[in-house]
């Protein structure tokens, strides 16, 4: 029990004064030395982060093979194209499957010029005039990333805002080969390096449609996000 | 008079234990659970190092808790979101509640977070005339049971689609005639659709807090944590100081080591990461951003030298689901926000060792919670110190500790010892043979009351020892 001079310090609930209790406390309790547990298996020597580390998980050897797999397993379509003619036309083939109404896009020069030659005829509204209608029927976004090792697109406020990724039924995700990355320890640190999550107040490694298995355990497809995930990965220029 | 936390646990456990249904759906559950979590650990390549890692990680971070706390403050700060500190369940929910008036909300969403469970705070809204709709369809569906989450992880575990069914047709919509899990979850995101895009305001809880980027680090897979963090204009954190970790390099191992340890996924669908308030440029995105850090007995448990590394937790559930005393009285008889072994070490912490002291005996000791958890905090001993914690704080009976007393006489004395078995024997062959095992005059009567009695042994051990028979 940390009972420090609390009692007399005392003052009206302030934001400030929980604050500083609070700290106190820590730091307080910190003041305990608690004996470091002798780590089984101590033999390995603690010299530096890439030195006798052990490697948790096993390194992707082929990121293209890797993605497509795991895309696999987490219920998301992923189409390879070879140009931008190939990746407009896989656009408007995933768009026609759609229901009518409206599609939400990313205001990016790239998306323009892909909307143009896949969908000039379906109404859109662009992320520059504000965030997706509650009844988008689809997103089209750029991604920051892919990631092999999950099968996961990393996505962030730049891409379309927030809702880009979770409101509309389908999400469709339109990414270059030299976006994709081996694992989600290289997509992290290239945040960081890239100090992106200075300029965005969101970001977010989605892998897969939505889903729940709060009943029974029985996996359910389509939650409150989209049903539908679909990755155009452009190979060529 | 009322009973105690004890006795109800007593009750419920004896209650569901007996319960067939109950059991069928847990037990099916489970053995789904198992399975996914197997596979899901056979793809990590050394899953012992990866629990070192965490372990290191969370060691690493509960240790600095104050430099990391502050960091992760400083940045929230600098993007424009407020950060509060809450000592106990009172102040936070004070806070969010007056946040919530000031701001004119009257309908809010919240993603699942157990903090809020700990600290009430849906029903301190509620008493104010606002609206809580929980949208994890798990706990979307206990909330209409107007009961409390029957699993960390997965709330409605205890529940089949029949049941699911038939409470949707009682509070939702007559109409709903299938109990198809599709169809159920159809049906919920219809109605929540709306509250999503109704509500002023957003709760969530966080599954980390990453100081160096100063960001939250929140997990789900239905997509509702990201409409609550995305469509209202306020968005409000309501989370342990415990959750901090120190880089977000870090959460390459913990996403992955979560996920598995908590379904078995390879990483969660959404794993999101959120810093603040919509930014200038950024499509959309909340106006306020609040962050709530519940103390909230969490402190003290730094100055415990055996017991620190219980702030390590990342609430995956995996203690649970291993646990065979989980298994069987299931999640609501424990009584507290926290079930299972986690639970069961945590709460006498957080809400008194007097009251909840029972519940380090729910444990077999098999130590199955110790092997499973994902950070290694060693569970199964922390319900041993917790045992003698509530013994040298003399929160026993004093009828207890006589018995201890004169036991501890006994083995003390093996003459005693000796006679004492031997009068037991005597009377218990007495008492059987008069037909009253299982009655209150039967010292065996907690055991025989539900079962038939041991046979009862015609010498004592230590006399077939003499005898050279000990061995069988």
């Amino acid at each position: 029990m940390v009972q420090t001079s609390e009692a007399q310090t005392e003052k009206p609930q302030t934001e400030h004064s929980s604050r500083d209790r609070i700290l106190q406390r820590i730091r307080a309790g910190l003041r305990t030395v608690v004996p470091e547990p002798a780590a089984a298996g101590s033999d390995r020597v603690i010299v530096g982060p890439t030195i006798n580390e052990p490697v948790i998980f096993e390194p992707v050897v082929d990121p293209l093979e890797r993605f497509q797999q795991e895309c696999v397993g987490n219920l998301m379509e992923c189409a390879l194209t070879a140009d931008s003619a190939a990746s407009a036309q896989q656009l408007s083939k995933v768009l026609q499957s759609l229901p009518e109404g409206e599609t939400f896009v990313q205001d990016d020069p790239l998306l323009r010029l892909l909307i143009d030659l896949a969908a000039p005829e379906r109404p859109i509204r662009w992320s520059s005039q504000g965030a997706p209608g509650e009844a988008s029927q689809a997103t089209v976004t750029l991604a920051e990333a892919l990631i092999a090792q999950t099968g996961s697109i990393l996505v962030t406020a730049s891409c379309g805002g927030r809702g880009a990724s979770v409101i509309a039924p389908c999400h469709i995700v339109y990414a270059t080969l030299a976006q994709l990355v081996p694992d989600l320890a290289t997509a992290l640190s290239r945040i960081s390096q890239q100090r992106k999550l200075d300029r965005n107040s969101f970001a977010c490694v989605i892998s897969g449609s939505s889903r729940t298995a709060d009943i029974e355990k029985i996996l359910v497809q389509g939650a409150h996000g989209p049903r539908r995930l679909v990755v155009i990965l452009q190979t060529g220029t | 008079m009322s009973q105690t936390a004890a006795q109800r646990f007593l009750q419920d456990a004896a209650l569901k234990s007996a319960d067939l249904v109950h059991r069928e759906i847990i037990q099916r559950g489970m053995d789904s659970y198992d399975s996914a979590h197997l596979k899901g650990r056979a793809r990590i390549k050394d899953w012992e190092a990866a629990r070192q890692k965490c372990q290191e990680i969370k060691r690493e971070a509960i240790n600095h808790l104050d430099r990391y706390l502050l960091q992760f403050e400083e940045k929230v700060i600098s993007r424009g979101g407020h950060v509060f500190w809450a000592a106990n369940a009172e102040e936070a929910c004070t806070y969010v509640k007056n946040l919530a008036t000031r701001l004119g909300v009257r309908t809010v969403v919240k993603s699942k977070s157990m903090v809020t469970e700990e600290i009430h705070l849906s029903p301190a809204l509620e008493k104010v005339g606002i609206k809580v709709w929980e949208t994890d369809l798990g706990e979307f569906i206990v909330q209409l049971r107007d009961e409390p989450p029957y699993h960390i992880v997965t709330p409605a575990m205890h529940l089949n689609r029949g049941q699911i069914a038939k409470l949707f047709r009682e509070k939702l919509d007559p109409g709903i005639e299938s109990d198809d899990p599709v169809d159920l979850m159809a049906a919920a995101r219809r109605i929540l659709r709306q509250a999503f895009f109704a509500a002023e305001m957003g709760i969530s809880g966080a599954n980390f807090l990453v100081a160096d980027a100063g960001v939250v680090a929140i997990s789900t897979n239905e997509g509702n944590g990201r409409l609550c963090t995305s469509v209202p204009r306020i968005h409000v954190v309501v989370t342990g100081i415990e959750k901090i970790i120190p880089r977000l390099e870090d959460l390459a191992v913990l996403w992955p080591v979560l996920a598995t340890s908590g379904t078995g996924q390879g990483i969660t669908t959404y794993s999101t990461l959120i810093g603040g308030p919509r930014q200038p440029g950024e499509v959309d995105g909340p106006e306020e951003f609040h962050v709530v850090l519940v103390d909230n007995g969490r402190s003290q448990l730094l100055a415990d030298a055996e017991q620190r590394e219980v702030l390590h937790c990342i609430r995956c559930g995996a203690c649970l689901n291993i646990c065979p005393v989980f298994r069987h009285v299931g999640g609501h008889t424990y009584g507290t926000t926290y079930p299972g072994p986690i639970g069961s070490v945590l709460t006498p912490h957080l809400a008194g060792i007097k009251e909840f002291k029972h519940l380090s005996y729910a444990s077999s000791l098999c130590g199955a919670c110790s092997s499973v958890c994902p950070v290694k905090i060693d569970l199964a001993h922390h319900l041993l110190q917790n045992r003698r914690n509530a013994t040298v704080a003399r929160t026993t009976k004093s009828s207890e500790r006589l018995m201890f007393r004169a036991w501890r006489y006994a083995m003390l004395h093996p003459r005693m010892y000796a006679l004492g078995g031997w009068s037991m024997r005597k009377a218990l062959r007495m008492i059987y043979s008069l037909g009253l095992a299982g009655s209150i005059l039967d010292p065996m009567r907690v055991w025989n009351r539900h079962r038939s009695p041991v046979p009862l042994p015609s010498e004592s051990f230590r006399a077939r020892w003499r005898k050279g028979r000990g061995a069988n």
